[in-house]
């Protein structure tokens, strides 16, 4: 009985709160844009080669972001955008990099990574949006 | 981390009623995240990828990779990973994994059995061992093998087979820059270390690509360069790159004229008072890579490089030259690093001389901020091949081939004739591969590795491999040499098998065994025992039962060498985060800065008040070449005007057998294509996207054409990866003299629209 109660606790905690610490196989269950799909494009070209002439302002600001600087492109933290895409990224693809970033959300009122940095700049606090 | 059962239900509790009653909760995310991963186990372990050495955690949970994370701990990355290693949990279990032998039959390749494979194996090199003599059968091993695999290879096939036909892949990438490094300092390997980085005000990038090809030392290039202002950045190479974006400087010279700049900015040290005059006379001597020379004929020597010398050889700024010779001078502290622009050249060895040059004109050697720093490409090439002795001239623990003394140590602890391994260097890569195109090989053992695409003028050596028996260690199925193999072995991959790997920075690091192998895949070390005993030669192998036993026989050979690894012991590796060499017992904290005080080999009775002192060269004193200014081997012409240089970019590693894999890296990229410079597209009337042919000598390929503003006018850049357009059939098997590493980064072409 207990552990039915332990199991009932664990499977509620797992799905209240998304494990955020690596670049895992196991996706955010609660995340709702999880079904979201990239619209069909031609795949046979790269993210960027696309969206430096259809979202402008958002390539712009990627590239002068560290991630730009070192060329991590838009796939690590939407996907491939056929296989894989996430609208939004997600803590844990940061983390799989970033783990000593590491952050203790117990004091604190933010629950993400994008709570602080802007997605594109990267810019803590989102300073720069 | 570890929680309490206790902690897990409290925190339990607190979350279920804090969301019960609507507030946001204030308990501990970690404790909840650590209680998901209860049942995971994070083992340590290192990048798989390229040389840096990168200190990653993978995640297991039920037999099964869950996530990789950068390990904290590590002081090389501190958590940091590049995207390829990101995604290597998911290379673990990606759709290519072979995953049981393979055997050639009716010419086919069919599923077989280990036992079948492994007598096929074993009966046929035997074969031709007695029909054709040793020499017929050659190892082609890798950078990525651990050390435990290249050493026991290494051993099977010199010590017990008897043929010094013994090389690998580090032949195509890092030789010129152990060549560099044993000719200018008498020992492999850098002086200094990456702690280094953390300290210097000045880099010079020479032929690298840091931002695409070390990811994570171009992120501690940019985080010194954010710490310390003045820190500048010069870039010496052909190609704008996302490194281009940090820099102060950059001068694009024309592919393979880089010689004449080394030179004129060591003219302009000198002839400015930047030298360290004092240094020069306690540590350094000349030569004309004959005889030895003065300082004063080395002077003599480089009055003909002048700037504006150097500029019209390198189609340059000669005030650019002039520019980087004060800012060297000037800088208290300085590192060049380089990769493959300065090692895949016919020029190989001389431009890493001459880099070391200017470092020992000017002292800028074995203190912090200072060092001739090579970056290298694969994450064992140090480790496994450079010291475990498993390039054709080289016996295991910095030994040579050639030296009497060095093979009569080996075979005792092998425990063989002394004359069992021969006095005569074997083949080197490109010369193993003809031999094998002209029938002399006939047996060949390739490791970890995938000629078959990598190999320059590959053309020319495609039928040698398929006429050869040709056997090949893989974990992934097909690569461009297993699908002509004879017989493919599965092997495991990284994560499967424990080991060490020894990175860049002469860091030897224990990778931890956290999942079994996937279906039949045994360990390497475990395949080439069983060939060993079926040959008949158990007695020098039976007794190595684990990776472990390996690893302590093969510190035997390091005991007391520049090299040492005496206290590298897999109990202290297990725990540490590696441990750099010299490291001689197992109290000792390993060494940042060889050749100093701080090296337990310094002889300091010798050494007396020079700081620095090079005993692996007679003297003490380390060597200032001045080399002829060699261009490349195959200069543009009328008929092939464009000169070719081929790469690396960020999203894929070497043959994409492991990152072709992952969807996302591949979208980065997701087709072939060659860098045309805007203004030599415009001219040759080119539009981006337009299907173009590349053609040089030696073959054409049809592929997409970039226009961006990268490449210097005159010059393409084709990156390797892509097995559906081998880049390969275009590049030229021309090798340096000395280091026998081919000049993939120097080709002449021509382009016309498919």
């Amino acid at each position: 009985m207990k552990i039915k109660i332990y199991s009932i606790v664990f499977i509620t905690v797992a799905v209240t709160f998304f494990l955020g610490f690596t670049n895992s196989n196991v996706h955010s269950s609660s995340s709702k844009l999880l079904g979201d799909k990239h619209p069909d494009v031609d795949w046979t070209i790269g993210c960027v080669d696309c969206h430096q002439e259809t979202t402008p302002e958002i390539f712009t600001a990627w590239s002068n972001s560290k991630h730009g600087t070192s060329g991590f492109g838009c796939y690590i933290c939407h996907g491939d955008g056929q296989e894989v895409f996430y609208k939004k990224g997600q803590d844990n693809t940061c983390l799989g990099c970033h783990s000593e970033k590491e952050v203790n959300y117990k004091n604190l009122k933010v629950k993400s990574c994008f709570d602080c940095h802007n997605g594109h700049t990267l810019k803590f606090h989102n300073k720069g949006e | 981390m570890s929680i309490s059962r206790r902690d897990f239900l409290k925190a339990s509790a607190l979350t279920t009623a804090a969301t019960i009653i609507g507030v946001e909760s204030l308990v501990d995310n970690k404790i909840f995240a650590a209680a998901l991963q209860e049942g995971i186990v994070w083992h340590k372990s290192v990048c798989r990828f390229c040389g840096v050495g990168c200190g990653v955690m993978l995640g297991v949970k039920d037999g099964k990779p869950l996530g990789i994370k950068g390990d904290k701990e590590n002081t090389i990355n501190a958590g940091l990973l590049c995207v390829k290693g990101f995604y290597l949990h998911k290379v673990i279990t990606a759709k290519n994994r072979l995953l049981y032998p393979l055997i050639r039959k009716n010419g086919k390749l069919e599923r077989a059995s280990w036992d079948e494979a492994l007598n096929l194996v074993a009966g046929k090199f035997k074969e031709i061992l007695e029909k054709n003599g040793p020499d017929a059968l050659a190892y082609y091993g890798s950078g990525q093998a651990e050390t435990e695999e290249s050493y026991l290879a290494g051993k099977l096939f010199r010590g017990f087979i008897g043929t010094n036909n013994v090389d690998g892949n580090p032949r195509l990438c890092m030789a010129s820059a152990a060549g560099g490094y044993i000719s200018t300092f008498g020992a492999d390997e850098p002086i200094g270390t990456y702690d280094d980085i953390d300290y210097c005000d000045l880099f010079l990038l020479v032929g690298t690509n840091t931002a695409e090809a070390h990811p994570v030392i171009f992120d501690r290039l940019v985080n010194r360069k954010k710490k310390s202002p003045n820190c500048k950045i010069i870039i010496i190479d052909p190609r704008k790159t996302p490194t281009n974006k940090i820099a102060d400087l950059h001068i694009m010279v024309k592919p393979g004229y880089d010689l004449a700049v080394l030179h004129a900015i060591a003219r302009l040290l000198i002839k400015d008072g930047y030298a360290d005059e004092q240094f020069i006379k306690d540590s350094v001597v000349f030569s004309n890579g004959k005889d030895p020379i003065s300082y004063d004929d080395y002077k003599k020597f480089l009055e003909k490089y002048t700037p504006e010398y150097a500029a019209e050889q390198a189609e340059v700024q000669a005030e650019d030259i002039i520019k980087i010779a004060k800012m060297f001078g000037e800088s208290p502290t300085a590192m060049s690093m380089w990769t493959m622009g300065v090692n895949q050249r016919t020029a190989g060895v001389f431009l890493n001389n001459l880099i070391h040059n200017i470092h020992l004109l000017t002292g800028k050697l074995g203190k912090p901020g200072c060092d001739s720093f090579s970056l290298t490409g694969q994450p064992n090439a140090c480790g496994g091949v450079r010291e475990g002795g498993t390039l054709t001239q080289l016996l295991p623990g910095h030994r040579s081939v050639g030296n009497e003394q060095h093979r009569k140590e080996v075979a005792a602890i092998w425990k063989i004739a002394p004359d069992k391994i021969q006095p005569k260097v074997g083949k080197h890569a490109v010369a193993m591969f003809e031999a094998a195109a002209k029938g002399e090989i006939k047996g060949l053992y390739v490791l970890c590795t995938n000629p078959a695409q990598s190999l320059p003028n590959l053309n020319k050596y495609i039928q040698g491999m398929k006429d050869a028996f040709l056997v090949v260690n893989e974990s992934f199925f097909p690569t461009e040499t297993a699908k002509i193999a004879d017989v493919v072995f599965p092997v495991a991959f990284w994560g499967e098998k424990e080991g060490v790997y020894g990175c860049t920075e002469r860091r030897s690091q224990y990778m931890a065994k956290a999942l079994e192998p996937a279906g039949e895949a045994k360990w390497d070390g475990e395949v080439i025992i069983e060939i060993a005993k079926r040959m008949g030669y158990a007695e020098g192998f039976q007794y190595l039962k684990t990776p472990e036993d390996v690893w302590n026989e093969y510190l035997k050979f390091t005991a007391g060498k520049d090299m040492d690894l005496s206290g590298a012991t897999y109990d202290r590796l297990k725990k540490l985060r590696g441990l750099r060499w010299p490291v001689p017992n197992t109290n000792h904290p390993g060494t940042w800065h060889r050749f100093t005080k701080e090296d337990p080999f310094f002889p300091k009775d010798k050494a007396g008040d020079k700081r620095m002192y090079f005993y692996a060269k007679p003297e003490g004193k380390a060597v200032i070449f001045a080399r002829p200014n060699k261009g490349p081997e195959e200069p543009t012409s009328t008929e092939y005007p464009i000169a070719l240089t081929t790469g690396r970019i960020l999203e894929q590693w070497h043959t994409m057998t492991m990152t072709g894999q992952i969807p996302e890296l591949l979208r980065a990229n997701p087709n072939p294509y060659v860098e045309i410079n805007p203004k030599d597209a415009q001219s040759w009337n080119i539009q981006n996207k337009d299907k173009v042919k590349v053609s040089t000598k030696r073959g054409s390929l049809v592929m997409n054409a970039k226009v961006i503003d990268r490449p210097r006018r005159g010059t393409v850049f084709i990156p390797w990866h892509w097995p559906e357009s081998l880049t390969n059939i275009l590049t030229n098997d021309a090798v340096d003299a000395v280091s026998k590493e081919p000049e993939y980064k120097v080709a002449a072409c021509k382009i016309e629209k498919a």
